[in-house]
């Protein structure tokens, strides 16, 4: 027995000492990120790293489910990611105790102002830098708007012509996505960015109870007027419509305008139908076509963790993928996504070529989704849904929505 | 037992039966015990489950959930008693049935048998993700075919149908599970028995009431017993189907909890609601327990 105890007991240290990790000579940066959809043009990115640094291990981890829950684990373990992801804006704040100020870098001057805007913190602090820049708004099929013989509507009067024309035409005039509570967060702040000249400052007085969407005909009369139009006009079975569900409709050429997404659904898309002709634009949000406006900047940041062990060759690395060459091409021709930095030439995407012209003749509305949480955007998804399955009327959606904003991100938070 | 006495056989035993145990308790230990006693802690604090230093606020979390600060508990609670009470029911009474029914001797016996123990198998999520698949696209096509309106309705997508169709998904994945134990209960049952209620003259379905379910007490028992706790921590399945959609008819007590701390950042008071729905579990399960027991007759 005792001999066989000790058999075992030397078998297990023996396996032990071989599992654990040979002492690495250079730097290690353990990178825990989302976004596994830019896994190989991440692993892509490493790999080019290595020949600039060879000394320089970068352990490279991604999952899309459940992945704040993942890095709230590891932060409570003290096994915080030198590299890990929050969303921009609020969150910001809520992670600022563990990331890395590093405003004046050569990274944080690359950066593109749209994206570091919702990086900051407190006083100019930069907490956060992009794997890619965004662009949210409709997506219309062109070769549909050009049968029918429309142009996009920019007006709210205009959009409910063209459901009626397309309907007639025996299209599904638009697709929603509405089974998805994010689809909601990325409607709404097209309407509250047209709601006022200053939705930060507005998110802000919703969020200490002070707004409220009867004072504000953009939120309580147009922004519901859309959603009763896209429930009209829309999926046969709204709610139970999700992302993949928008996908095929639109992809097959069935819907002609799809709502909630942007620049992240083409590859998909283009996937059913490769010459799929996409139009891009911003919302029908008010009777003033100027203020049809498309949003871009970045909903998702990558932090630095400021008691890395190796605070200095995760900063290297960071900057060289800001700054270097192949860094500065590698959003482009490798990754596919809109560069989060200035200096970057334009992936050749439809709606990322679409969102940069755009954004240049008639300017991008604010990122405003980010001045919420996402525990807020996921109540204020559920409330909208609730209100569209007719379990609860406008009034009541608009005053659960409001007392969502203060209770989860109030003054107590 | 006085050590000098235990002979070195005995001694012997008990070391081993300490030993042979050890990993188990531990693992215990580390995946239940010890969290258990940090969420006790937790549920005393403020925390957003990402700061440092939880706040301790003494028994606040708890007055807030039990003054009217947290009504979507109570109708988590609720929905969570409703599927409970449905999944009970159909769970049991089917599983009874068809295991009645397959311990008849045919053809097809042990191949039914393991068909209807195949989804239990199967991981919760996968058959989430099979079933909103067929609630959605199958549906379509159905409706395409037959046009009868039954597949026309939003499964999936109206609060009161989604209730309906995760009563059915959970009660289809855990059929197969009870099957078993009732099969078991059923081959226990002593012939000599049947046959003197036979012999007596009793009738299939006085054998059935008068003698084959009270027998089946311990199975009963048993199955009410896993039936209660697996339907009041129903949590994957919801997830995998409805995420507590739409517009967050479908949460369950456990998906509220984990909306609370992880979606929310109040770690503190989703702890809080949890120790309240372990509280709440236990005595309803110790009860249940209890009752069929006495109710139990001996062989």
């Amino acid at each position: 027995m005792k001999k066989l105890l000790c058999l075992l007991l030397a078998v297990a240290t023996v396996l032990a000492m071989s599992v654990l990790p040979a002492m690495a000579e250079g730097a290690e940066i353990n990178m825990f990120i989302s976004s596994p959809e830019y896994a190989d043009a991440v692993n892509e990115l490493i790999a080019a790293y290595k020949e600039v640094a060879p000394d320089v291990t970068i352990n490279y981890e991604t999952t899309q489910n459940d992945y704040p829950t993942l890095l709230k684990t590891r932060i409570n373990a003290g096994m915080t990611p030198d590299i890990f992801s929050t969303t921009s804006g609020k969150e910001i704040a809520d992670y600022a105790e563990y990331s890395y100020n590093f405003a004046g870098s050569p990274a944080a001057e690359a950066m593109d102002p749209a994206v570091s805007a919702m990086m900051v913190y407190g006083d100019g602090e930069i907490h956060g830098f992009a794997l890619k820049g965004n662009y949210f708004g409709m997506l219309y099929n062109k070769a549909i708007f050009e049968e029918v013989g429309i142009e996009f509507p920019r007006t709210l009067d205009a959009f409910e012509a063209a459901c009626e024309k397309l309907s007639e035409a025996g299209y599904q005039p638009v697709t929603t996505g509405f089974a998805e509570w994010w689809v909601f967060k990325h409607v709404m702040q097209h309407f509250l960015d047209a709601a006022s000249d200053d939705p930060a400052a507005l998110v802000a007085a919703f969020q200490k109870g002070e707004a409220h969407f009867k004072d504000y005909p953009v939120l309580y009369d147009n922004f519901f007027r859309f959603i009763d139009l896209c429930v009209k006009y829309g999926d046969n079975k709204p709610l139970e419509t999700d992302l993949a569900g928008e996908d095929a409709a639109f992809g097959a050429g069935k819907a002609a305008m799809m709502t909630g997404q942007g620049a992240w659904v083409e590859a998909d898309v283009l996937a059913i139908d490769d010459a799929l002709q996409i139009g891009f634009a911003g919302y029908p949000v008010t009777d003033d076509p100027a203020k049809s406006q498309i949003i871009g900047g970045s909903d998702q940041a990558l932090r630095i963790n400021k008691d890395s062990a190796n605070l200095d060759a995760v900063m290297d690395f960071v900057n060289w993928w800001y700054t270097s060459d192949y860094g500065k091409a590698w959003f482009c021709d490798v990754a596919g996504v809109i560069p989060p930095i200035t200096d970057a030439k334009v992936a050749d995407m439809q709606i990322i070529q679409q969102g940069s012209e755009l954004s240049a003749t008639d300017g991008a509305a604010a990122l405003s989704i980010c001045y919420s949480s996402d525990s807020f955007n996921q109540a204020m998804g559920e409330a909208i849904q609730a209100y569209i399955g007719g379990t609860i009327d406008k009034d009541a959606c608009c005053a659960q929505i409001e007392a969502k904003w203060v209770e989860l991100d109030g003054a107590a938070q | 037992m006085d050590k000098k006495s235990m002979s070195p056989m005995n001694r012997k035993a008990l070391k081993e039966t300490l030993l042979f145990t050890l990993p188990a308790v531990v693992m215990v230990l580390i995946a239940i015990y010890i969290p258990f006693v940090m969420s006790g802690y937790y549920s005393l604090t403020e925390w957003n489950g990402i700061s440092r230093n939880p706040v301790f606020i003494g028994l606040n979390n708890f007055k807030t959930i039990f003054s009217s600060g947290s009504p979507e508990f109570v109708n988590a609670l609720v929905f969570t008693f409703k599927y409970s009470a449905l999944f009970i029911v159909f769970s049991n009474v089917l599983a009874l049935a068809l295991a009645v029914a397959l311990t008849k001797e045919f053809k097809l016996a042990n191949f039914l048998r393991g068909m209807f123990f195949l989804p239990y198998i199967m991981s919760m999520t996968i058959v989430g993700f099979i079933w909103k698949f067929i609630f959605t696209q199958g549906f379509e096509k159905l409706y395409e075919l037959t046009g009868w309106g039954i597949w026309n309705l939003s499964w999936l997508g109206d609060g009161g149908l989604a209730f309906w169709s995760l009563v059915i998904v959970g009660t289809w994945q855990s059929l197969g599970f009870y099957i078993v134990l009732y099969i078991a209960g059923l081959q226990a049952i002593p012939k000599e028995v049947m046959e003197a209620a036979s012999i007596d003259g009793a009738t299939g379905s006085q054998r059935f009431f008068r003698v084959t379910l009270p027998l089946l007490g311990p199975s009963i028992t048993t199955c009410m017993f896993m039936s209660l706790t697996n339907s009041l921590k129903v949590f994957d399945i919801i997830l995998a189907l409805t995420k507590g959609g739409p517009g967050g008819a479908t949460y369950s007590a456990t998906l509220d909890i984990y909306r609370e701390a992880f979606q929310n950042n109040n770690y503190g008071l989703g702890s809080a609601k949890a120790i309240v729905f372990f509280v709440i579990v236990l005595v309803l399960t110790q009860v249940v327990l209890k009752i069929f027991e006495s109710r139990e007759v001996q062989q």
